[in-house]
């Protein structure tokens, strides 16, 4: 099963790496760099939203951090077009997470809607910086990246493809590594109910600033490459709250505090966002569709596509096995309460198990890869 | 551990198909939306296919609608003509959304998938921008109208070709035109409020600098940023300073809410002057309440109806029967749109051909004629002999005022009081 | 000096404006544990029936509101229905997400309808001002800031004086309990979505008088809406007022004695010291541990 489960990766890896060689068309490559950006920014900050459950719904402003970075080093390191630039992405990402750590660290002090809130403030302020410290950021100027002069147009977009396409890949990594981690239970934990867990020990101070900061890591990764591929960024644009948006519906679309919920659901919107822009821009019902699809989804499929579906096989599955033939193929701890198997206990968010009391749950619940 | 969360083949298998469905999708979506035959530019009689990005929603809308109706304008004129070297021309639109990713995909669109044989430009510098060096990739020529912030100019791309009139020194003909007056009735005091764009900052600090070094005082001045939405505290500030000449860089939003909180607050400057938003016609008309509340508001613009330039006349006539409305009613981006069309038009007869890198050429070296005055580029893509006029609403319509030699009326100084 | 005292009164009016469109919002959640994300758009509805009013009926502003509430009320009541009643479990996040569609659809729709053009009510009161003491204080500030207390006190009065009021607050406290002792949850929601989106539709009218909007102007009035009702505390009325004139006060005194530019940033820095010292808000309920 494992073999089968890493069989089945590879392959996919496989084909998101030759895409580009068979999908030739720039235009295709362009919206599919865009994609993958947006599933790593979406796959970082699931590490804190899905698996904390505390939603920041500003974190774009890491997004924006890290362009800012890269343009700035560009610019006073005199970094020609080319290779270099992507060679400091790692480093933006670092700043855009250095930075991350104080404000986490004060937003993190309050919970649910408040948290919200708080993020949102601080997008807000991030922006506002922006445009007003001139002295650094040029202002509402904005500033421009090198320009690669000998990249044609028909080579351009490999290098963003394969840059964005390996931040995601270790995005994942890091996401499942975290998942399958006594740092990843701790997260879930905090999410399930933080005071309990406080009491069993976890450190949730330091496991929410980690996860936070991971976050801001990636989203900021994400940022430089934004930027380089775009090759101008203006505080109005790189801090877009409809970006900020958009990466938590990517999440939720594909199933939050799922691992390949967040690449899923930025497989979908990001394309059909696109596509919808390019075929109904023009008599505006292009937002009416948007929005009439997402609210679609949400009403049939509440918690994303991938726990829905994976309940919908449960289910199906359930119909044909007996309970101690799934217990014992699974290797769980047989516990005797009965109707358990599939049916879910109402009112409990079923996208993750329950890591604070793990003999109750159904085996090996909603982790998809 | 691990053991514990043993992965699930099935869900695990729900992923791949629905990941590969996604792939594929995506592939689908990209060729579906390609339009037309693929290269046109061999046949002869086939249609010049033009591709241009718009904004029809999003925070640029307004003007974005403007600036597609001038190009729309443009091509039906040159189609009624026998077209572009006898063929026709058809636009290919597709709307951003006001949005870098989306304009960056759109013109990757045109060139790679629609195939077509020439771009021009969208609306604003911040989109102008990313789009420009999209074009450049490609060798594509960029001619643009609506795009004029000085940053657009700072990357060294040479496909770029802006017609309207650099922003920086709009605010020339009004400027000049201040200091010109008798000592008797020059204003001593100015007030400036600016939003910190890259379109309007540059020029507001421009026209006080040269208004400082003619010797009048600076009485207020403050930048704000680009999405406030209450905008009274400044317009007070502005108030209170008492100035006697109040230069605005604003946007339509803005402008219209200070002609209101001056109005509430009573107060009347001898001048007027704000960057942008009274050449929108009936738009600026409409909130203010009414174009006898504009009287004596100057601002700077490369075109208006009466404007005795290249075709001009004829553009008006035809605009206004393609899309109603009177003259006052255009928008400047529509003249913006049109002349760029103009550009294209007179390069590629010029040189008989369509051909990208001729055309570039040809761009860098030539005059051309507008509905906004002449065209010439220099090393950056500038229009250097482009000149700013000074328009004032007079008597429910615009004029020229300034400077003398364009002008068709005389300005109207002081500014009379509000209605 | 006088700047200031300028800067202060034109705060509190335009606060109040505020305080109407996120009064609905702050009962929305209060009750139904909502982020009601849609209100932004929701309140620039309300502003286009009122232009629509005006513009082909003739209808004066104020009188409009007499037509614009109930409809918009009865139009939150479907809006509950089909949208908010549906959803089970996770309400909270998934109503943030449902209603983040909608939103885009009647943005979409309104953009079709009436086109980007930027619009602004019109009234005698929108211009004319009367004078006090050295300044000139507009009309349409001090009726808009008006109607905002006439209705935040018809809604006080509705929620502590009436028994509807009672069971809401109830609600409000504790669903499960409220439903045991026979209050019709689900018909209090219905109609508490419906009294918040009637709120929204004044506060439309008041927006739509003092600033020119179209649809997209929506994103900007969400987001200080929803940084309001938090800082005054969520399901607070009180405290959606005071927050809303002293986020006002706070950007307008920082407009005059620092700089515009600096206006928004001061007032979200002390939204987050605040929140960080006191996460309810100023008037809110401290969190309970949910059981």
């Amino acid at each position: 099963m494992k073999i089968l489960k890493m069989v089945g990766v590879l392959v996919l890896l496989a084909c998101a790496i030759i895409f580009p060689q068979v999908f030739t068309d720039p235009t295709v490559t362009t919206i599919a760099v865009f994609t993958l950006i947006f599933a790593a920014v979406a796959t970082g900050w699931n590490i804190l939203g899905g698996y904390s459950g505390y939603i920041s719904l500003g974190h774009i402003a890491y997004f924006g951090i890290g362009a800012y970075a890269m343009a700035l080093f560009c610019l006073h390191w005199n970094i020609p077009g080319g290779y270099e630039p992507f060679l400091l992405v790692p480093l933006t990402a670092l700043i855009a997470a250095v930075v991350s750590i104080p404000l986490g660290w004060i937003a993190l002090r309050v919970r649910r809607h408040t948290f919200i809130v708080i993020t949102i403030a601080m997008f807000f302020i991030i922006q506002l910086l922006a445009y007003n410290l001139i002295w650094l950021t040029n202002g509402s100027t904005g500033l421009g990246l090198p320009i690669p002069t000998d990249w044609g147009g028909y080579f351009f977009n490999y290098p963003f493809y394969y840059a964005a396409l390996i931040l995601l890949v270790i995005a994942v990594l890091v996401s499942w590594w975290i998942r399958n981690s006594k740092f990843g239970l701790g997260l879930l934990a905090i999410r399930d109910d933080e005071d309990r867990a406080l009491g069993l020990g976890v450190k949730t101070v330091a496991s929410k600033l980690a996860a936070f900061a991971i976050a801001a890591f990636f989203a900021g990764a994400a940022g430089a490459i934004y930027a380089y591929f775009v090759e101008s960024i203006y505080p109005a644009t790189i801090f877009d709250p409809n970006f900020d948006v958009a990466v938590v519906l990517m999440v939720f679309l594909g199933g939050l505090g799922t691992i390949s919920g967040p690449i899923l659901g930025a497989l979908i919107m990001e394309p059909l966002q696109q596509y919808l822009n390019l075929q109904y821009g023009e008599n505006g019902y292009n937002l009416i569709i948007l929005g009439g699809i997402f609210l679609l989804v949400m009403l049939i499929l509440p918690r994303g596509i991938l726990p829905t579906l994976g309940d919908l096989w449960r289910k199906y599955r359930a119909m044909r096995e007996q309970d101690t033939a799934v217990q014992a193929e699974e290797g769980m701890v047989i516990t005797a309460l009965p109707g358990r198997v599939g049916r879910s206990t109402a009112g409990r968010d079923e996208s993750a198990p329950t890591a604070i009391a793990p003999n109750q749950n159904e085996p090996g619940e909603g982790i998809n890869v | 551990m691990i053991g514990r969360y043993l992965l699930r083949p099935r869900a695990f298998l729900n992923s791949i198909c629905v990941l590969i469905v996604a792939l594929v999708a995506l592939s689908a979506c990209g060729s579906s939306t390609t339009t037309g035959t693929g290269t046109g530019s061999s046949q002869t009689t086939a249609p010049i296919k033009i591709g241009i990005s718009v904004s029809l929603s999003g925070d640029f809308s307004a003007d974005g609608k403007a600036l597609m109706e001038g190009y729309q304008l443009w091509a039906s004129e040159v189609n009624k003509s026998g077209g572009l070297l006898g063929r026709q021309v058809k636009l290919d639109f597709a709307s951003d959304a006001s949005s870098t990713t989306q304009v960056v995909t759109n013109y990757q669109k045109f060139i790679t998938v629609d195939h077509d044989d020439l771009v021009l430009g969208p609306y604003s510098t911040l989109l102008t921008k990313p789009s420009s060096v999209v074009a450049s990739r490609y060798g594509y020529a960029f001619i643009e109208g609506a795009g004029g912030g000085p940053s657009v100019f700072t990357q060294g791309l040479h496909n770029l070709f802006a017609v309207s009139p650099p922003v920086v020194s709009q605010l020339n003909g009004f400027t000049s035109y201040i200091l010109s007056l008798p000592a008797s009735q020059r204003p001593t005091t100015a007030a400036y409020a600016t939003e910190d764009d890259p379109f309007t900052q540059p020029m507001i600090d421009t026209a006080k600098a040269a208004l400082e070094q003619g010797g009048i005082k600076t009485v207020f001045y403050k930048v704000y940023p680009a999405e406030t939405t209450d905008y009274t505290p400044i317009a007070q500030g502005v108030v209170a300073s008492h100035a006697q000449i109040v230069v605005l860089g604003s946007m339509l939003p803005d402008i219209i809410a200070y002609v209101k909180a001056f109005q509430q607050q009573h107060f009347n400057p001898e001048a007027l002057a704000a960057s942008a938003g009274p050449d929108q016609g009936s738009s600026f008309t409409g909130p203010i309440g009414g174009s006898n509340v504009a009287e004596g508001i100057m601002y700077p613009n490369g075109w208006y109806p009466g404007l005795n330039t290249y075709q001009n006349k004829q553009m008006v006539q035809d605009f206004i029967a393609m899309f109603g409305g009177t003259a006052d009613q255009i928008s400047a981006d529509s003249a913006e749109a049109f002349s760029v069309g103009q550009v294209l038009q007179e390069a590629v007869n010029k040189i008989h051909s369509i051909d990208n890198t001729k055309l570039i050429a040809e761009l860098h070296s030539d005059t051309f004629q507008t509905v906004q005055g002449p065209a010439k580029f220099n090393d950056q893509g500038e229009n250097i002999s482009a000149e700013t006029a000074i328009f004032q609403w007079q008597k429910g319509s615009v004029v020229p005022v300034l400077p003398p030699d364009q002008a068709s009326a005389t300005p109207e100084f002081p500014k009379p009081n509000w209605p | 000096m006088g700047l200031i005292i300028e800067a202060i009164v034109t705060g509190i009016l335009t606060g109040g404006v505020y305080a109407l469109m996120s009064s609905g919002l702050t009962l929305i959640f209060g009750v139904m544990d909502i982020i009601n994300i849609a209100q932004g758009i929701l309140v620039i509805l309300g502003a286009y029936l009122s232009f629509v009013l005006q513009q082909h009926f003739h209808i004066d502003l104020f009188l409009g509101l007499l037509i614009t509430m109930p409809v918009m009320f009865g139009f939150g009541v479907l809006l509950e229905f089909v949208f908010i009643r549906p959803l089970k479990r996770d309400r909270t996040m998934l109503s943030l997400l449902v209603m983040y569609g909608l939103a885009l659809v009647i943005e979409g729709v309104l953009n079709l309808i009436f086109s980007a053009d930027l619009v602004q009510l019109q009234g005698w009161y929108t211009t004319a001002s009367f004078n006090v003491g050295g300044f000139y204080l507009s009309y349409i500030y001090v009726f808009g800031f008006l109607l905002a207390v006439v209705l935040l006190a018809g809604l006080y009065w509705l929620v502590y004086r009436t028994k509807f009021g009672f069971s809401l607050r109830a609600s409000m406290q504790n669903r499960v309990a409220a439903e045991l002792i026979g209050i019709d949850v689900e018909r209090i929601s219905a109609i508490t979505f419906g009294i918040g989106i009637a709120l929204a539709a004044a506060g439309g009218m008041a927006f739509g008088a003092t600033n020119a909007f179209d649809a997209a102007s929506s994103y900007d009035l969400i987001s200080r809406v929803l940084a309001i009702i938090i800082f005054g505390g969520m399901g607070s009325l009180s405290g959606a007022l005071i927050a809303s004139v002293g986020m006002l006060v706070v950007e307008d005194v920082t407009s005059v004695v620092w700089s515009p530019v600096w206006a928004s940033t001061v007032f979200f820095i002390l939204l987050v010291i605040i929140l960080v010292v006191r996460p309810q808000g100023l008037l809110g309920q401290a969190e309970v541990r949910k059981q």
